[in-house]
């Protein structure tokens, strides 16, 4: 009975709880299940959770759009593999690299961990000024950045092998421990939530010179909210490389960011569990939509290649939502475990 | 001509107006007075379409005013005249008396009604082609009353015209608002400034969280009720 | 001789670049000056337009027809955009309004790849744009000189239209307050809508000179344009529609600076090197370079 109390009481205990189930169990069945292809969707699945999670903690919380953590993803996936790439196989696919970074070769999880590190570290020291600018400009910047990223790993061919695919990448995420991390980062968004810093965060947007009077330090709880952003992007990014094994620039660019975005517009800014819903549910309408695209380009249907039309719906959905539920679907609320106790309404976005 | 009658209306997550009923008879002076944060500019604002009350009703002549876009109740006979003025400090007074206009279909009425605004504001002839951000406090002020004549009103809605002005202009600024008063202009008034305010209005309201708390006649309110303790708090 | 040469041919450079990133600045801000909203569906008013101009080649219209069409599908575009996407969403935050814009964005992007092809497509050009002028000793091509010309006959009309004419004044009092503007009875609707049709009007011109420079359209051909003028406006501080024009010329400024003295081995990092300086400028002047009052 004392753990059902304490269930009850701590909202982040309950809501982590009520996430992880089903997330455990979809996990669970499919690994049972044995079906490749089922596999490979959910690992990626949870892989955007990671992605989405993070663009919850800052944009939910701060209600400040970004477009830059996806550059941040692309950091990560480089850096880690410059790492974790094999020096034989680094050789034949960076033909350029630098002499000192040659031989260099760490195991997966060390190599994530740098490449991790990496893209933490450019996200705090390039943000850290930025947070400085009012709403419109800060967008405008993340944009900017976005840019600047996918420009560099375009052109520093020395590094990324340039916009060319670099490929040999060893396959070391799995469903096991893509789903492992997704719901460690869960958790801690979770946490952050309802934590002191998350709440001035969310405090700073609803009412800055409020927030100021009390004392909030906006500048910094901000730039905290995109670095942990940018650091869950990253990591991200390290486990992307390592589960699609080969990789060019173009996919840390607009696409991604539009996919995330949806994600968690259409599933709530507001809170994680928002993001939970928002990347399964897009999840399972993409992988629709693309199978109805291949039958329909498999049959010939429009006498040539049926392109775009997945990503056409979604935006489609996505304004849909944001005219009749802004929202999302949960609405800022998260989920809780039907305790029969009552559920905190929270403000949407 | 005005009528409310047990307006509800929130201003974010605060209750700003709790069930507040005025009415404002054709020819009258009728002033609002309360504190800060009483609720009176909340309900100028939910009169003039920008806050959309969840309950009670709101009529002018007769005619609904609930749902209205701001727009549309401006052509319905309202002008008002916000709090800190609004005017357009880039551009000229030439250019916000024109706006002011905008509603009016008569290209030759305008002429005259500047004519008109010149004799009751002589400083704004003398600033006219000058950008209204680079006048005072006070000349806004007129400019800001000017531009919302301009439209022809049937109702002059005025919000805290004192707010920010020395003394004497706020002299001026009242004797003004008599003078049109005299000429047959059905005012609402909303003030701070209670003495002032009571010297030349016909009745008034005193607002205190959102709610009237005391109406009637200057000499009534000054004779049966404790406007200090009313004015300031307490549910009385 | 050369020195003089060199030194025209890099001002016409500056000069016509940065009239078509003015006019693309100029379109952006004043959807934001009056309705705060970040419009990333912007750049695609100059897809549109490519696609037009393509769709039309094989039709025998002569080519300043098909420009005067593909312009007035840009207004056409950003109008339905407005009407369709944005006004129902006017009344909640901006986030959710800039948001809206990046789907519309993605939407016609791939609407584009979906109807048209996701592959490049050639826009025809006229007879004009291949003429290329001799000034002292250096080759210019004309359609830079017509985009000076055709730049600054657009921003003099605009400057008339907003001094001159009451729907000019009103548009410059909804982008101070927009909410006071409605109080004198100017319907926000009109007023959103004209601001509307006019950035339409004038991304619909700087494609026609933009694809002058590439020859061709693809569904992503938005946005550089659309990066161009977001920068340019907050270099330019972004209230003001004279920074916004300011901030074009800036930019373009510092655009050709970069391409033509940067070390060939950095030449390839010159969007980098623009924008990272672009950076720069915000952290000193967040509030941009043209002082606001």
């Amino acid at each position: 009975m004392n753990a059902l109390r304490q269930l009850e009481k701590s909202a982040v205990l309950n809501t982590s709880i009520a996430l992880l189930i089903p997330l455990i169990v979809l996990a669970g069945l499919v690994e049972l299940s044995g079906d490749l292809l089922l596999e490979r969707i959910v690992t990626v699945m949870f892989i955007h959770l990671i992605l989405v999670t993070g663009l919850q903690i800052f944009m939910g919380n701060s209600g400040i759009v970004s477009f830059a953590h996806i550059g941040f993803m692309g950091i990560g996936a480089y850096a880690t593999v410059l790492f974790s790439l094999d020096p034989e196989v680094k050789a034949m696919t960076l033909r350029h690299l630098y002499e000192f970074l040659k031989p260099v070769h760490l195991p997966f999880w060390g190599a994530l961990l740098i490449g991790t590190g990496i893209g933490t570290v450019v996200a705090a020291i390039i943000s850290y000024p930025l947070m400085r600018l009012h709403d419109a400009a800060a967008v405008i910047t993340s944009f900017a950045v976005l840019v600047v990223i996918h420009d560099i790993i375009v052109h520093w061919s020395e590094v990324t092998n340039g916009p060319r695919t670099l490929f040999g990448v060893e396959r070391e995420t799995f469903l096991w421990n893509a789903s492992l991390c997704a719901m460690v980062g869960l958790v801690f968004a979770v946490w952050f939530r309802e934590s002191k810093a998350g709440m001035q965060l969310r405090a700073s947007r609803d009412d800055r010179m409020a927030a100021q009077a009390v004392g909030v330090n906006m500048l910094a709880v901000r730039w905290l909210g995109f670095v942990l952003m940018c650091g869950y992007a990253a990591f991200a990014g390290g486990l992307f490389a390592h589960f699609i094994t080969s990789f060019q620039p173009g996919q840390f660019y607009l696409a991604e960011v539009f996919v995330v975005l949806a994600m968690l517009v259409i599933g709530g800014p507001g809170s994680v569990s928002g993001a939970v819903v928002g990347t399964v549910l897009v999840t399972l309408l993409r992988e629709g939509l693309r199978a109805g695209e291949a039958q329909m380009n498999l049959m010939q249907l429009f006498g040539g290649q049926v392109v775009g039309l997945t990503e056409f719906l979604l935006a489609i959905s996505m304004i849909a939502i944001l005219i009749l539920r802004p929202g999302g679907l949960m609405q800022g609320r998260e989920l809780r475990l039907p305790l029969g106790s009552v559920t905190a309404a929270r403000r949407p976005l | 001509m005005l009528r409310l009658e047990d307006v509800h209306a929130r201003y974010g997550a605060i209750a700003a107006l709790r069930g507040v009923s005025v009415d404002v008879q054709p020819g009258e002076l009728v002033a609002l007075i309360g504190a800060n944060g009483a609720g009176k500019s909340t309900l100028l604002s939910t009169i003039a379409g920008i806050i959309r009350p969840h309950q009670g009703r709101i009529e002018f002549r007769n005619e609904s005013l609930i749902g209205l876009v701001p727009e549309r109740i401006v052509r319905r006979g309202l002008a008002m005249v916000p709090e800190d003025r609004q005017i357009f400090p880039a551009l000229t007074v030439e250019e916000n008396l024109r706006l002011g206009a905008y509603i009016r279909k008569n290209r030759d009425e305008y002429e005259t009604d500047l004519e008109r605004m010149f004799d009751l504001f002589p400083i704004l002839k003398e600033r006219f082609a000058q950008p209204a951000g680079t006048m005072s406090g006070g000349e806004q002020q007129q400019l800001a009353i000017a531009r919302a004549l301009m439209s022809h009103p049937q109702l002059l809605m005025l919000d805290e015209p004192s707010l920010g002005l020395a003394p004497k202009i706020v002299e001026q600024v009242f004797a003004l608002i008599q003078e049109l008063h005299n000429e047959g202009m059905t005012i609402l008034l909303v003030e701070q400034n209670v003495s002032m305010t009571l010297g030349i209005a016909d009745r008034a309201y005193v607002l205190n969280m959102g709610a009237v708390r005391a109406a009637g006649t200057p000499a009534e309110l000054r004779q049966n009720v404790d406007l200090a303790s009313v004015y300031l708090g307490g549910v009385g | 001789m050369g020195n003089v040469g060199a030194i025209l041919q890099f001002t016409i450079d500056v000069l016509s670049l940065g009239s078509l990133y003015a006019l693309m600045a100029l379109g952006l801000v004043i959807i934001y000056g009056i309705l705060r909203l970040v419009n990333f569906a912007y750049g695609e008013l100059i897809m549109v337009a490519g696609y037009t101009l393509f769709l039309l080649h094989p039709t025998p219209l002569p080519w300043l027809i098909m420009g005067l069409l593909a312009v007035s599908v840009s207004v056409a575009t950003a109008y339905l955009t407005e009407r369709i996407a944005f006004r129902p969403v006017r009344e909640q935050s901006l986030t959710a309004m800039l948001i809206t814009s990046f789907a519309v964005s993605t939407m016609l992007q791939n609407a584009a790849m979906l109807f048209v092809s996701p592959r490049a497509k050639v826009v025809p050009l006229p007879e004009l744009f291949t003429v290329q002028l001799t000034i002292a000793e250096r080759i210019v091509p004309l359609r830079n000189l017509i985009a000076i010309g055709v730049s600054v006959a657009l921003l003099a009309l605009f400057a008339l239209l907003l001094k001159r004419t009451i729907l000019g004044i009103a548009l410059r009092a909804a982008a101070d307050r927009f909410t006071m503007t409605r109080m004198l009875g100017i319907p926000a609707n009109l007023i959103i809508g004209t601001a509307f049709a006019i950035s339409g009007l004038l991304a619909g011109t700087v494609a026609l000179f933009w694809f002058g420079r590439t020859g061709s359209v693809t569904p992503e051909i938005g946005l550089w344009p659309l990066l161009v003028a977001f920068v340019s406006t907050v270099i330019g501080g972004m209230r003001s529609l004279l920074g916004a024009v300011v901030g074009g010329y800036v930019l373009a400024l510092i655009q050709m600076a970069f391409s033509n003295f940067l070390p060939p081995a950095l030449l390839e990092f010159r969007v980098a090197f623009v924008f990272t300086l672009v950076i720069f400028i915000l952290l000193f002047r967040p509030e941009g370079l043209i002082r606001e009052r």
